[in-house]
């Protein structure tokens, strides 16, 4: 049995870290972007974020002001017992984003939809948003995701049904379109990960989405040479437009493109994207059965990459 | 491409010399906002509380600010997106009589065109890096704190050489991104021919 305590510090820290350090694949990327950038002023912006990432770290501050929506994926082990059940730990996950928000590692960002209303500490309907993945074992893994604000409102994240007809072309076609006029003026806040879920129904693929964007290892790469094939295609293709840094002129465009996928209708195609900025906020942590709680350099949903 | 300091407030001599693609740092007085302030002052009608004369450079942003030991201290500070406030974008440029917003996104072609009546420029970061930022703003006051929260409150900021920003609306209403667009646009073309998507694709229509 992990007692409350243990999953409910472990919570707090994982969502410290996420808001805090940069991942050590975040970091690598920014450091090859940084390599290879030809535009000067992109290349002091790439450094001066990295810079100012890793000052983050030392200051136990916010990567960004925007913080995002609070996530949390749990990949449980069917035999993971917990104390208070699963119910305590989202309520745990609740206070966890309660005490980050009036520590400063979180801002006050999510409101009530219709009146604006601020509860002061990220707490609301639905929000946190909690997604859980079924595993053997008897351990819970535990993701933290912060979606920040532009990322997600300015068109980086979306879906269109392509039809069977237009197949990979489609695809390509609705994602580049959608990036280019989604990173105008930097409003997702490039060089992206770019989630792209294809197939399932709307939902699927948007949720497929997000995983993408927040959960994959950057510079990983899908296992089936397809959608690894779409994966570079893209990344090739979106590097080449001039987009940059905050959209104003650079070589790096997008950090990665990450593709997943669901069988799907054969009435149409649901493909859907998703935008992670470039700070791509998250953490992880792992605790065993016997309590003993562990930070995980990845957060393992989609198993090796 | 020119480098300039400016100092805070702002006049039209300060502005008029700016080009697209410039970089400034400034140094004075500024306050922030969000569109919760706009929805405020110019959708509810109320007044605002400050006076902008020596105060006319705004900033779009909803800082993390905590009380320490009795005095606020800012966690992270990073421009936002200006073209969520577009609504409220020309009207603020002229009651507020604003020399310069600092935001993200760039603004739209109503407040451009109050921009350049008024001689107002708007400038962008390149970078996302509030560590290199914070050390050169000093919350002074916040106001409205009760009645818009803590992040869309109107806080004011003294910033000491806060920077570097790319001038992306000049003062004649020019647009730095409107040009990018293009150079995109092309790119784009050839990228897509690249994919073997054809000029004429068209997706089947579904819906």
């Amino acid at each position: 049995m992990i007692k409350t305590e243990i999953y409910e510090e472990a919570l707090f820290q994982t969502i410290k870290r996420g808001a805090t350090e940069i991942s050590d694949d975040v970091k690598e990327a920014f450091e090859k972007a940084i390599e290879r950038e030809t535009d000067v002023e992109a290349k002091k912006g790439l450094k001066a974020t990295l810079e100012s990432m890793e000052l983050s770290a030392k200051r136990e501050n916010p990567l960004c002001v925007d913080t995002g929506w609070p996530i949390f994926y749990f990949k449980v082990g069917n035999n993971c017992k917990l104390e208070g059940g699963f119910v305590e730990l989202e309520n745990a996950a609740r206070r966890a984003v309660a005490r980050a928000t009036e520590k400063g590692y979180l801002r006050a960002t999510m409101k009530h939809p219709l009146t604006g209303y601020d509860p002061g500490n990220n707490i609301g309907m639905n929000i946190p948003d909690f997604t859980y993945q079924f595993v053997d074992g008897d351990f819970i893994e535990i993701s933290y995701a912060a979606k920040g604000g532009g990322s997600e409102c300015f068109g980086g994240t979306r879906h269109r049904i392509v039809a069977f007809a237009d197949g990979i072309k489609g695809i390509e076609k609705f994602v580049i379109e959608s990036f280019v006029a989604s990173a105008r003026a930097g409003a997702v806040c490039p060089p992206s990960v770019l989630g792209i879920g294809i197939g399932g129904t709307a939902n699927v693929a948007a949720n497929l989405a997000k995983e993408a964007a927040c959960l994959r290892t950057v510079g990983s790469k899908h296992p089936d040479p397809m959608f690894a094939k779409i994966e570079e295609d893209l990344y090739k293709a979106l590097n080449s437009l001039g987009i940059g840094i905050l959209g104003s002129g650079g070589a790096t465009s997008v950090l990665a493109v990450n593709v997943e996928y669901a069988y799907t209708h054969i009435a149409g195609i649901a493909c859907a994207t998703s935008t992670n900025c470039m700070v791509a906020r998250r953490a992880s942590s792992r605790i065993d059965a016997d309590g003993t709680v562990s930070k995980m350099k990845s957060p393992n949903w989609f198993g090796d990459r | 491409m020119s480098v300039y300091h400016l100092n805070g407030p702002l006049t039209d001599e300060d502005v008029k010399k700016l080009k697209l693609g410039d970089t400034v740092y400034i140094s004075g007085e500024c306050f922030t906002c969000r569109s919760r302030l706009q929805k405020y002052i110019f959708d509810e009608k109320h007044t605002l509380p400050f006076s902008t004369e020596g105060r006319n450079i705004l900033i779009h942003n909803g800082p993390i600010i905590v009380k320490e030991n009795g005095k606020w201290k800012l966690m992270s500070f990073m421009p936002t997106s200006s073209i969520r406030f577009e609504k409220w974008g020309a009207k603020s440029v002229d009651e507020w009589n604003l020399k310069m917003i600092v935001g993200k996104t760039t603004m739209g072609a109503s407040t451009m065109a109050m921009m350049k009546e008024k001689k107002c420029v708007h400038v962008s970061p390149r970078s996302v890096s509030p560590n290199l930022w914070i050390d050169s703003i000093e919350v002074q006051d916040v106001h409205l704190y009760d009645e818009l929260g803590r992040i869309e409150a109107a806080w004011f900021f003294k910033v000491k050489d806060l920077g570097p920003f790319i001038v992306d609306i000049d003062a004649e209403g020019n647009n730095y991104f409107d040009k990018l667009d293009g150079e995109i646009a092309e790119r784009k073309q050839k990228a897509l021919k690249d994919l073997g998507i054809e000029e004429d694709f068209e997706f089947t229509k579904l819906y």
